[in-house]
């Protein structure tokens, strides 16, 4: 394999490690917690990058829907 | 007859800032006098102050965050919310059911680590 096709097949997925408080529940009033989950334009990050377990990624999920209905979070930001 | 289990509820309610304090006050009253009307009970009322919206709602773009925890029969909840939707300094609201009554709005600070795999 030549080098440029090596370069080609890094991955260029940027993981993000989120230390979590030991918490049960998630709070969607807990905005600076939630920002971490969201890109910049407001949308979900998938669980292939934040590297959450299914359970809290789902409770995440729910919390961010919240957190949109009562304008605490944007459905989407408009530059 | 049966009795109607009571459940605690956290509601979230997002009133104008167009209006004076004591314009404010009154339309916090009224929300409060409505879930008591309906014999529930206030446990807490946390307000959380003037926010701004994350979009613009009514063309609004500010909002004054309350908080209020209350005990009520469950079959009450939809009639309170017809009331709500008459309301209209009320920009948003939204009731969820809860385990228990949270004391103080206060949450535990987390690290972010970015990391490229």
């Amino acid at each position: 394999m030549t080098s440029k096709e090596e370069e080609f097949n890094e991955p260029i997925i940027r993981r993000r490690r989120i230390a979590i408080p030991d918490i049960d529940h998630v709070d969607y009033k807990d905005v600076d917690l939630l920002k971490n989950f969201i890109t910049e334009r407001g949308k979900i990050l998938p669980r292939r990058i934040t590297g959450i377990s299914c359970s809290y990624q789902s409770k995440i999920k729910k919390a961010i829907k919240r957190a949109r209905y009562m304008a605490l979070l944007p459905f989407v930001t408009e530059e | 007859m049966k009795k109607e289990k009571r459940r605690i509820y956290e509601g979230m309610y997002i009133v104008s800032t167009t209006l004076s304090d004591d314009a404010r006050k009154k339309a916090l009253d009224k929300i409060l006098a409505g879930i008591t009307d309906k014999g529930g009970e206030i446990r807490k009322v946390h307000e959380w102050g003037r926010r701004k919206l994350a979009y613009s709602i009514n063309k609004k773009r500010e909002g004054y965050y309350y908080i209020i925890y209350f005990d009520l029969a469950s079959s009450q909840i939809v009639s309170l919310w017809h009331e709500y939707h008459l309301h209209e300094d009320l920009l948003r609201f939204m009731t969820l059911q809860v385990e228990s009554v949270q004391e103080k709005l206060e949450f535990k600070p987390i690290k972010v680590e970015k990391e490229r795999v």
